[in-house]
């Protein structure tokens, strides 16, 4: 848990503040981003808990060793320091240093052994999924997405109960920043950590956060929420603009497939004789449905008017077919799939391809005008 | 195609051989001419060589004095004989050549260097010989060939112009035949004009030649012998030593300070003082304020210390003639202690602040003639190897104060925040962050000054501190030239000693990571191609 209380920086010498009477509270194993236009004071805020820089007014809180929450400017900045795990926008590996030594920082300010140290850090390579080869590289034999992952290996050597991310991602190519997205989410989901994460990419705040916090040019909060209620209820004109006019689009990345899909669809098996299942399409009104074989896999589907007065089994007039989506995937990438591939329907698959259940566009649509009653109705101009 | 045939050595080798000259002389480097000629048979190059030979003996059977062949004879055996020795000398220097350039990692073969070589021998080889036979014949004096406003000085100016431009060529050639980069064929020639000039001060000495390389050879054997030389030697070497070792750690110290943000005052930050009043104490007790007697005591004291131990010292007793200097001068000490801890407190207080100020008053002390400086310290230090010491560590503390200034500053902020956000102290950040990260940069500074220091000791024996410097003044005020050149000689060969092996030193400190980065600038040619 970290606890902002009416924090305000003013750096020497400017008369507006950094950061303005900031108040927030990020629950325990949540992820927080600090998100805002460049100049919004978010690095400071990130900065102000481990006391790089230091809060010209009010107080931040986090958790000692048993769990009470102390105000960071009673506690020695270099043993808070070594508490909180810190990874920075441009890595800030030790060129000079091998990965392991990169690694072994923090447990060695703190005196481990070697043996412990050298444990924790196998570990945390394999956590990293890189081999324990790496161990005696040196940082520029590394690639960029190597780098960072070894940059939040760092940071995470001591196992700190907090960590502060000052855009870990930022100089990474997209396809590598994705990856790296989704591995520290998947961490994440075991660590729960209480993180603290800065970004000016509203895309990232939205996949990566918990909640968001939206500041604004002189440091002031202007909406702190979960990604949902950000857009689906944007507080003010700013955030409605800094969330951009595609907020409808980026709702459906915080939705799962699984949240709304049918899950118990008609299915038809392959043994299945024709006109038994031309029969039950016909009762339930339906132009087509998905085969699967006897394991309970995705095989096809099949047309309805292709099995009006036919003899034999379903097996022998379905068309084959590998159109399932993986149960996890987001709404936006689901839709983006059937509309590539001119599908109204599709199959949801787990990673076996079993079926689990199904989607149509018809659902995706009322799921957006739901949000939308829930919203304000200006959604509709846009 | 059409080229290959025409080169063929046995149907046409006379317009072939002229053709190939001016292709040499004309297109250097890169031309396919070249290229394809290094394939050719070797009997071009015999031929070629032999061409050359026919020149020389010409040469020599007219002018009765020839330049390899100095015996009297026949003209058909002068002939003869000079024939053979230009061919037989092509072939022996151009093989010397070949395994010094096989050594250095060259990869072409003899046959097509020789024949390369010949093609540019032959040409420049005729023209020089025709410029010295022509300068005879007009009778000029060759002892002021380079005097420009003489004609044998333009003549000596052609010449030299013509033996840069044949120099130029042979590179070109072995770079073609060997496929070496172009350093190392300038590499190789200089190896094998060492070689010459080694072969042939041997001679000397066993002809017992009175040349002046004999002369110093004789005169070093001597100084050595008496004991006199040694003693310069270790003066010198103890001396650079001594300031080096004092400035690296002034040096540094301040540097670092200068990157730090300033400190507000406290009472905390007194302690750093205690040395400053420790050195007060020394001053004032040993300036007369407590009576002249322990002045007096200490320089006595160390006077007979002195002499003891460098009667059974050897090695260390030029050290301890340094050493008992800077001790017998208890009053300045307490001065320049005094000095030095209060700089040092006011950059700790002032940190990055004074950065500028006092990387300028560095800068300035630099500019002083070290003469001028040696003289300015007689007054408050006296003559001898105190006063050389000190003004050696202040004209060592620039370049070390800077590089470790500028090298702490150009570590990456972000690797500066990283260490200080996981939990370093400033101490930690700075002995294991900072420093290791700008080494590199602080040992150039520090061999920039070691290498300058070498050269300054020297001067220094003008103020009666016993160097290498020795030999040079006495040399010149007795216009003895052994003497001078030995005593320059000497610190040359130091100061090429001292850059050599603190670029080992700066390699070995020089961080794996920071190598690489360097590495393309490093490969950075003598000649582009």
């Amino acid at each position: 848990m970290i606890k902002f209380e009416n924090v305000t920086k003013i750096y020497p010498g400017l008369a507006k503040p950094a950061v303005d009477s900031l108040s927030f509270t990020v629950p325990s194993g949540e992820i927080c981003t600090l998100v805002g236009p460049s100049g919004c004071g978010k690095t400071t805020t990130l900065k102000m808990v481990n006391r790089l820089i230091e809060p010209t007014q009010g107080a931040i809180y986090v958790p000692n060793g048993n769990g009470d929450l102390v105000n960071v400017m009673e506690v020695n900045p270099i043993q808070l320091r070594r508490k909180i795990g810190y990874v920075i926008q441009q890595i800030g590996l030790f060129p000079h240093w091998t990965i392991f030594e990169n690694i072994a920082t923090v447990p060695r300010l703190l005196g481990w052994d070697n043996d412990r140290i050298r444990r924790r850090a196998e570990e945390l390579l394999e956590m990293m999924n890189m081999s324990p080869e790496y161990m005696d590289r040196y940082p520029h034999e590394l690639s960029g997405g190597q780098r960072q992952r070894i940059g939040v290996a760092r940071a995470l050597a001591v196992d700190p109960p907090i960590m502060l991310m000052d855009e870990p991602f930022g100089a990474i190519d997209p396809i590598n920043r994705n990856l790296l997205q989704n591995e520290f989410l998947r961490l994440q989901k075991e660590m729960k950590k209480t993180v603290l994460f800065v970004t000016h990419d509203i895309d990232e705040a939205i996949k990566m956060s918990d909640r968001i916090c939206i500041m604004n040019v002189g440091g002031r909060l202007e909406q702190y929420d979960t990604p949902a209620a950000i857009l689906s209820n944007p507080a003010n004109e700013f955030v409605e603009n800094f969330v951009g006019a595609d907020r409808a689009l980026k709702q459906l990345n915080l939705i799962r497939v699984e949240e709304i899909m049918d899950t118990a669809p008609v299915l038809l098996q392959l043994d299945q004789p024709a006109a038994e299942a031309w029969a039950l399409l016909r009762e339930r009104e339906l132009r087509s449905a998905f085969v699967v074989g006897p394991d309970g896999r995705l095989r096809g589907y099949v047309v309805r008017r292709e099995l009006r007065d036919k003899t034999g089994t379903v097996g022998d007039y379905f068309t084959r077919a590998d159109m399932g989506i993986e149960i996890s995937t987001t709404l936006r990438d689901a839709l983006s799939e059937m509309l590539a591939m001119d599908y109204n329907t599709v199959c949801i698959v787990d990673n076996h391809n079993r079926v689990q259940g199904m989607l149509s566009i018809e659902m995706i649509q009322k799921k957006i005008a739901e949000s939308n009653v829930n919203g304000d109705d200006q959604e509709n101009g846009a | 195609m059409a080229r290959e045939r025409h080169f063929e050595p046995t149907s046409a080798f006379l317009p072939d051989l002229i053709n190939g000259w001016v292709q040499v002389l004309t297109r250097p480097g890169q031309n396919e001419y070249l290229v394809q000629h290094a394939r050719s048979n070797p009997l071009t190059s015999f031929l070629g060589v032999s061409t050359f030979g026919l020149l020389v003996s010409l040469y020599a059977a007219t002018d009765g004095s020839p330049p390899f062949y100095a015996a009297q004879g026949s003209t058909p055996a002068v002939f003869l004989i000079t024939f053979f020795l230009a061919a037989a000398g092509f072939y022996l220097s151009n093989f010397l050549l070949y395994l010094v350039l096989k050594i250095s990692g060259g990869s072409g073969n003899y046959t097509s260097q020789s024949n390369l070589l010949s093609l540019v021998l032959v040409p420049f080889g005729s023209i020089l010989l025709l410029v010295f036979f022509t300068g005879r014949v007009f009778g000029l004096e060759w002892g002021d060939a380079f005097n420009p406003l003489s004609l044998s000085g333009l003549v000596g100016a052609l010449v030299f112009l013509l033996a840069a431009y044949a120099l130029y060529q042979v590179v070109q050639c072995l770079k073609i035949v060997h496929q070496v980069r172009a350093v190392s064929a300038v590499y190789a020639l200089l190896a094998l004009a060492g070689a010459g000039a080694l072969l042939r001060a041997a001679l000397m000495f066993v002809n017992q030649e009175d040349t002046l390389i004999t002369r110093l050879w004789t005169f070093f054997v001597q100084q050595w012998n008496s004991g006199i030389m040694p003693r310069a030697i270790l003066g010198h070497f103890w001396l650079v030593l001594f300031s080096i070792v004092v400035a690296v750690l002034v040096g540094i110290v301040f540097g670092v300070l200068i990157t730090l943000p300033a400190h507000r005052p406290r009472a905390a930050n007194l302690v750093l003082l205690i040395p400053f009043v420790l050195f007060f104490i020394l001053w004032a007790a040993t300036s007369g304020w407590f009576g002249p007697d322990a002045a007096a005591q200490i320089d006595s004291t160390t006077r007979s210390w002195e002499r003891i131990l460098r009667n059974t010292g050897g090695f260390f007793g030029e050290l301890l003639v340094i050493l008992g200097a800077v001790v017998r001068k208890p009053a300045a000490i307490g001065m320049i202690g005094m000095g030095w801890t209060a700089i040092f407190y006011l950059l700790y207080l002032f940190g990055d602040r004074a950065s500028a100020l006092t990387l300028y008053i560095a800068g300035i002390i630099l500019t002083i003639p070290s003469i001028a400086l040696f003289g300015v310290l007689i007054p408050p230090l006296g003559v001898g190897a105190f006063n050389a010491a000190f003004a050696l560590i202040l004209y060592a503390q620039l370049p070390i104060l800077r590089n470790t200034y500028t090298g702490i500053m150009e570590v990456e902020p972000e690797i500066v925040e990283a260490g200080r956000g996981m939990g370093m102290t400033e101490l930690q950040l700075l002995l294991r962050v900072k420093l290791p990260l700008a080494a590199p940069v602080i040992m150039t500074g520090i061999r920039v000054s070691c290498v300058m220091l070498v050269g300054i000791a020297a001067i220094a024996a003008y103020i009666g501190a016993f160097t290498l410097g020795e030999y040079i003044f006495t040399g010149i005020s007795r216009a003895q030239e052994v003497r001078y050149i030995t005593g320059a000689l000497i610190v040359a060969v130091f100061a090429l000693a001292v850059d050599y092996l603190l670029g080992w030193v700066q390699e070995r400190v020089t961080p794996l990571a920071l190598k690489e980065r360097h590495k393309k600038q490093k490969d950075t040619e003598l000649f582009s191609e």
